[in-house]
């Protein structure tokens, strides 16, 4: 018992399940196995999106790119597989991570090596990916004739019942946990966010780790890009647009400090499942679909200023006990 | 080369910062096994000393032997791989990070497919904390410990790494009398072991019950080393402080009238508690003591940076509340602050509106700035105090040390003020430039103002201030009249070591 | 005392004129002749259409709708901020005022009340962002989901259709030969230059911008500014709104507008606001949002369609970002990596040896000039080539020094 409580995300929790209570009452419909499998499955790709701006967070930056990096990935992916079909789709996953990095890799160039702002920088290269993803399309729309049932099958085919996008989120979910928290170069990034200076005093290399984090979320989003066209089975040049907000706000629920140091993937995990939640409850709610969006910034808003005055209380305590000292 | 058995040895290690000189060719020799204090007042260049032996800083020249061979760490993992750890007052680690990490970062236990092992780590941490303290849980952020149990992390961390040097630079700076207690038994347990400590410490009661020999810095020069039985407070506290006094001050003709500023018993949690003092019109009071003894934070209060707790401030015999810097200049209180870079000046904008900056009204019309009289006042004012610039259009960036700090006077004479608060107003200035700080001092205490001047700097006190007031640890520990005082009775008081002489 | 100190009173008149070398390569004339080599670009394209003044009018009508929002968002970078909330700001005061004039309130007040909606949500940012210091990043994320989100409930899948007749005037009538947006547009320049550049609140805001904890120490009431600007930057999205309206024809619905606001930070950027804080003018951005506007539409000639221009913007706001970080200490770091082994000590005696042989050979052209006994000249010469030759050797040894220590560091640590 007293290693649950002492677990750093619990606050976290009690606040999934109380969405989860309220929820149950208010809409219990919610809660049938295929309802919630459909939850999670719509909400899936947020999962890649969200641990990648997770990791870029840590460091102190913030990618916006990611949503462009989406529908690069998507459109690139889709529309070769719909003119080369006799290619083995495993080609499109793979394909879809290595223009992921590239495009991470381009924003961890300018971010890590040119010091250029992540926020401008990034906001520079959600409009050249978005463009390319544009160019790419040109302009088309593919509608799920247009795909084929082994593209469509690496995010919707069923296996033990749940369908495999969550699959992969979950083994994305596994590598990103173990990689962050059991690797040098995984570790480094959370150094870099908690006090660059003594990172560099360390030894660290700031440029190299800050160029890693972008590479990362860049190859998750491209990831997601693929998954987004496999899921819907559609993919135009503006998918994905607006989601690196959303995944910012994941993040948020999720604990992770905007300021740098401080994010876990399983806290990630568990805004992600809030805001699920969040989002499928008010769906459901007659009527109330439209106040999803006004009351996820609400919801973000509030949890910012409690992360806040949680730190501020802590300071206080902190000068008590230099007080007693004196 | 003659060996010995010196475990670490230092030779004219000179550096410098831009053109400050913070180690001007210092010796040091710590033998195996022993505990070794370094003293020095404040900017001695102890801290400098201590970068440099952890390959934080590069030396300018100079070297370093450790054990007789030449090294040149270039940041704290090679220093740490020659066994070399640091503990500072103010631990610089990873405090978002859990106990475990931060003792093993550089060097973390992993197994065969290069994976992190984490249990075997909590397991070693655990091991290597144990003994230091029962409390503490290693999988905790860092952040989450006091000053106290961070530094036994520290020293958890330099244990790990088989640390044949170990320095601690003020370690019982922040901690209770117990806490204390345990980290001199640790110190001593240490020294048993075989690991030599270098002890930074401004406590006599550290250096008496710790060390056995002692090397004093002074004005980043090496000053001596003894062994400590051999020698008294008085000798230790003359070598710290005992420049002559043959630096010319500029001599003070201003009248003292009555009292401006009366400042009772205000108190500020985890800063300071109980302060009292007054200052009179035309009267220069330093406000003396060590780094960190809240001098800073006092002066901050009047100013209506910080807000007191509790306690009274009166101006002119009336009771005032002071909530921002806004009110303070209106009230007639003038704050110079200690860092003219990060506080005083903006250096992207030209010197004349740095000048204005905190009287902008004064050139306005219906909000709109009249450029002309701006530049024509700040020009008046700046050649007032005799600035050397190119011109008040130039950004203070282009300007000298003292020039700079001339700007920052510029722009409080621009109002109408009773009572300047100069918090360090020659820090990393040159000689010359001090003197005509020290002239515009005089003769703005001439032209009435009350003046309370925070400085470290012992000459600098006894010759400008007509009195002065010692604080340590957030407590004022001396008042004395300038005529009255000598440099070792202020740095006693600073030390605070009337209470440690009954034990010494 | 200071008598001898005083004898001499320095002359800090501003003593630098207008130069005009100066003038012509600064960042805002840069942008000048970028817009003019836009136009030349266009004139050879198309060469009918410099006749033809209403194509004129109508690229700089499409590009003008988001103008009033540029110059509340200079505000909002001079402090080192940002808001990514203005284009939901934007829409919701957009629907504020339809909605009274669609239910018969006199234009005057649907109007104000859109705008003062428009005050209503940036003062909300500003109390976050000031007084509970929150991130402006986070701050208006949060907002602009939150914003948009009321915009939402209300109109759901509806749109508006009924705005007030001006609104089209706005976007796409001309007074005389100059659009309407444009004439407004430089009104609210005018008005904001001289917010910036004239008056106390400018002067504060370049402080705060360059230096919040020096502008507490100055007695500016830092948080209080960050309001006012937050505010500001509200009411110009309000006012934007009507730019919006009258562009999109007068209707309006909850998803118009996304990426405006990065479209506004993109033009700042672009003229010279430096998204850190404290540096830009307020013409700079006034005549990039031209210059965006022809930029969009040559390219549009050239047969590269709307969203294909996204590439380019992106592109120029990368550039606009790099430019100014090509300095000088950029250069001295590469020059100490690779000319001096990343050695400082190195660099120093370089650079000292460096600046001495250019006091000596300036020396040598004061004597050739005054016609000075050459053995004298010679002797100057000699000394130069010997300075730079024990340079060259202690360089060298050093250089042998820092290998021999990294071996040994190397075989040490390894």
């Amino acid at each position: 018992m007293k290693k649950i409580m002492g677990y750093r995300n619990i606050g976290l929790v009690f606040g999934l399940i109380g969405l989860l209570v309220l929820a149950a009452i208010i809409t219990p419909s919610m809660f049938s196995v295929n309802a919630v499998i459909s939850m999670l499955r719509n909400n899936a790709v947020y999962v890649f999106l969200a641990i990648g701006m997770m990791v870029v967070l840590v460091t102190g930056g913030i990618d916006l790119s990611i949503g462009a990096t989406l529908a690069l990935a998507g459109v690139a992916c889709t529309s070769l597989m719909s003119s080369h079909g006799e290619i083995p789709t495993v080609v499109w996953v793979l394909l879809s991570l290595v223009i992921g990095m590239l495009c991470g890799a381009f924003n961890g160039f300018v971010v890590g090596y040119l010091k250029v702002v992540p926020m401008i920088a990034t906001l520079g290269t959600m409009y050249i990916y978005r463009g390319l993803a544009f160019l790419l399309s040109g302009g088309q729309w593919w509608f799920p004739h247009q795909i084929s049932e082994s593209y469509q099958a690496w995010a919707a085919k069923r296996i033990l019942g749940v369908p495999s996008i969550l699959w992969i989120s979950a083994i994305v979910f596994i590598i990103a946990a173990w990689f962050l928290n059991y690797r040098t170069s995984g570790r480094r990034i959370y150094a870099i966010g908690t006090n660059v200076e003594s990172a560099r005093v360390a030894g660290i290399k700031e440029a190299r780790v800050r160029f890693l984090a972008f590479v990362i979320s860049g190859a998750l989003a491209g990831l997601a890009g693929m998954l987004f066209t496999s899921n819907y089975a559609s993919c135009t040049y503006s998918i994905g647009d607006g989601y690196e907000l959303q995944a910012v706000a994941i993040c948020i629920l999720g604990g992770v400090s905007i300021t740098g140091g401080r994010g876990t993937v399983d806290g990630v995990l568990i805004g992600w499942l809030m805001m699920s939640v969040i989002t499928q409850f008010i769906s459901l709610l007659p009527g109330l679909s439209v106040w999803q969006k006004a009351l996820q910034g609400a919801i973000i808003i509030i949890a910012v200023f409690i992360n806040i005055a949680m730190a501020r209380s802590s300071e206080k305590r902190f000068l008590k006990e230099r007080g007693a000292l004196l | 080369m003659n060996e010995q058995n010196y475990i670490l040895e230092l030779k004219d290690v000179v550096k410098t910062f831009g053109g400050v000189t913070a180690l001007a060719g210092v010796q040091f020799q710590l033998k195996k096994g022993e505990i070794h204090a370094l003293m020095g007042e404040n900017g001695a260049g102890k801290s400098t000393f201590i970068k440099v032996i952890t390959g934080v800083h590069q030396p300018d020249s100079g070297i370093m032997l450790l054990e007789g061979e030449r090294i040149t760490p270039r940041n704290t993992m090679d220093s740490a791989k020659l066994g070399i750890a640091a503990i500072y007052q103010h631990v610089t680690a990873f405090p978002d990070l859990s106990v475990t990490e931060n003792i093993f970062m550089g060097q973390e236990i992993k197994n065969k497919l290069g994976m992190y092992d984490w249990r075997q780590m909590n397991k070693r941490a655990k091991e290597l904390i144990e003994p230091l303290s029962k409390e503490i849980d290693v999988t905790k952020p860092m952040g989450s410990l006091s000053v106290a149990a961070q530094q036994l992390v520290e020293i958890a961390k330099a244990l790990s790494r088989d640390a044949r040097i170990l320095i601690m630079d003020e370690p019982t700076a922040s901690l209770t009398a117990n806490e204390c207690e345990e980290l001199y038994a640790i110190a001593e347990r240490l020294r048993n072991e075989g690991v030599s400590i270098i002890l930074i410490s401004h406590r006599f009661e550290d250096m008496y019950r710790l060390a056995t020999r002692v090397t004093v810095f002074r004005d980043a020069q090496y000053i001596g080393c003894w062994d400590v039985d051999k020698i008294s407070n008085q000798k230790l506290i003359g070598a710290m402080v005992g420049r002559e006094l043959d630096q010319m001050y500029p001599e003070k003709t201003a009248k003292i009238g009555k009292t401006v500023l009366k400042v009772e018993n205000i108190s500020k949690e985890g800063y300071f508690k109980n302060i009292s003092f007054e200052v009179k019109k035309g009267e220069i009071l330093a406000l003396t003591g060590l780094v960190g003894a809240g001098r800073t934070e006092v002066c901050q209060t009047i100013f209506g940076i910080m807000n007191p707790d509790s306690g009274k401030i009166t101006l002119e015999g009336q009771e005032i509340r002071v909530k921002s810097p806004v009110e303070a200049f209106k009230q007639g209180i003038g704050l110079l602050p200690e860092n003219r870079q990060t506080q005083g000046l903006i250096n992207e904008l030209p010197i004349y509106q740095n000048v204005s900056s905190a009287d902008m009204n004064h050139f306005a019309k219906a909000h709109m700035l009249d450029e002309k009289a701006e530049i024509q006042n700040a020009i008046e004012l700046c050649q007032k105090i005799s600035l050397k610039a190119k011109d008040i259009s130039a950004p203070p960036s282009s300007l000298s040390g003292g020039n700079q700090q001339k700007v920052v006077f510029a722009k409080l004479l621009s109002m109408p003020l009773k009572v300047l608060i100069l918090d360090e107003p020659t820090k990393g200035i040159d000689v010359g430039a001090k003197y005509s700080i020290y002239e515009i001092m005089n003769e703005l205490a001439s032209n009435g103002y009350a003046i309370i001047m925070v400085s470290s700097e012992m000459p600098e006190v006894l010759g400008m201030a007509d009195r002065i007031v010692v604080m340590k640890s957030g407590h004022v520990t001396g008042e004395f009249n300038s005529g009255e005082v000598s440099q070792e009775m202020i740095m006693a008081a600073s030390l605070g070591e009337q209470r440690k002489e009954a034990k010494a | 005392m200071a008598g001898e100190n005083k004898a001499t009173v320095r002359d800090l008149t501003v003593k630098e004129k207008f130069k005009l070398s100066k003038f012509l390569v600064r960042w805002e004339m840069m942008l000048i002749y970028i817009l003019i080599l836009i136009n030349l670009i266009l004139a050879v394209a198309r060469p009918g259409l410099y006749f033809n003044i209403g194509t004129i009018q109508s690229i700089i009508q499409s590009g003008l709708d988001l103008s009033p929002m540029v110059m509340g968002m200079v505000f909002v970078l001079m402090l080192g901020d940002i808001d990514v909330s203005i284009a939901s700001i934007m829409v919701l005061s957009g629907m504020t005022t339809g909605l009274l004039y669609q239910n018969g309130a006199p234009v005057v007040a649907a109007v104000l009340a859109g705008i003062l909606t428009g005050a209503a949500c940036g003062a909300f940012n500003g109390v976050l962002i000031g007084y509970v210091k929150m991130p402006a990043v986070i701050v208006t994320i949060s907002t602009s989901m939150l914003f948009r989100g009321i915009v939402e409930i209300i109109l759901d899948v509806n749109s508006l259709k009924n705005f007030p007749a001006f609104y089209n005037a706005i976007g796409w009538r001309n007074w005389g030969i100059f659009p309407i947006s444009m004439v407004l547009y430089v009104i609210i320049t005018v008005i904001f230059f001289f917010i910036l550049h004239k008056s106390t609140f400018g002067r504060q805001l370049y402080i705060v911008g360059n230096n919040p904890t020096t502008a507490t120490y100055s007695g500016i009431r830092v948080e209080r500014v960050k309001l006012i600007v937050f505010i500001l930057m509200g009411v110009m999205a309000g006012i934007g709104s009507i730019f919006f309206v009258g562009r999109m024809g007068g209707g309006l619905s909850s998803s118009m507008g996304t990426g405006y606001e990065m479209d506004v930070i993109a033009i700042c950027v672009l003229g010279g606001v430096s998204t850190n804080g404290g540096k830009g003018k307020v013409y700079g951005p006034f005549i990039s949002t031209f210059i965006m506007a022809f930029l969009l539409y040559t390219l549009g000639l050239i047969g590269v369609d709307a969203n294909t221009r996204k590439i380019v913007t992106g592109i120029v706001l990368l550039i606009a970002v790099l430019i100014p970080s090509i300095n000088r200490q950029l250069v001295a770091d590469i020059r100490l990596k690779v000319l001096y082994k990343n050695n400082k000590n190195i660099e120093a005696l370089n650079l000292k040896t460096a600046a001495e042989v250019k006091g000596l050979k300036a020396e040598i052209a004061r004597l050739k000039k005054e016609g000075a006994a050459s053995d004298k000249i010679r002797k100057l010469e000699e000394k130069i080539v010997s300075l730079q030759n024990t340079c060259k050797e202690k360089t060298a040894q050093m250089k042998a020094e820092l290998a021999e220590d990294a071996r040994r560091n190397k075989e040490r640590f390894s």
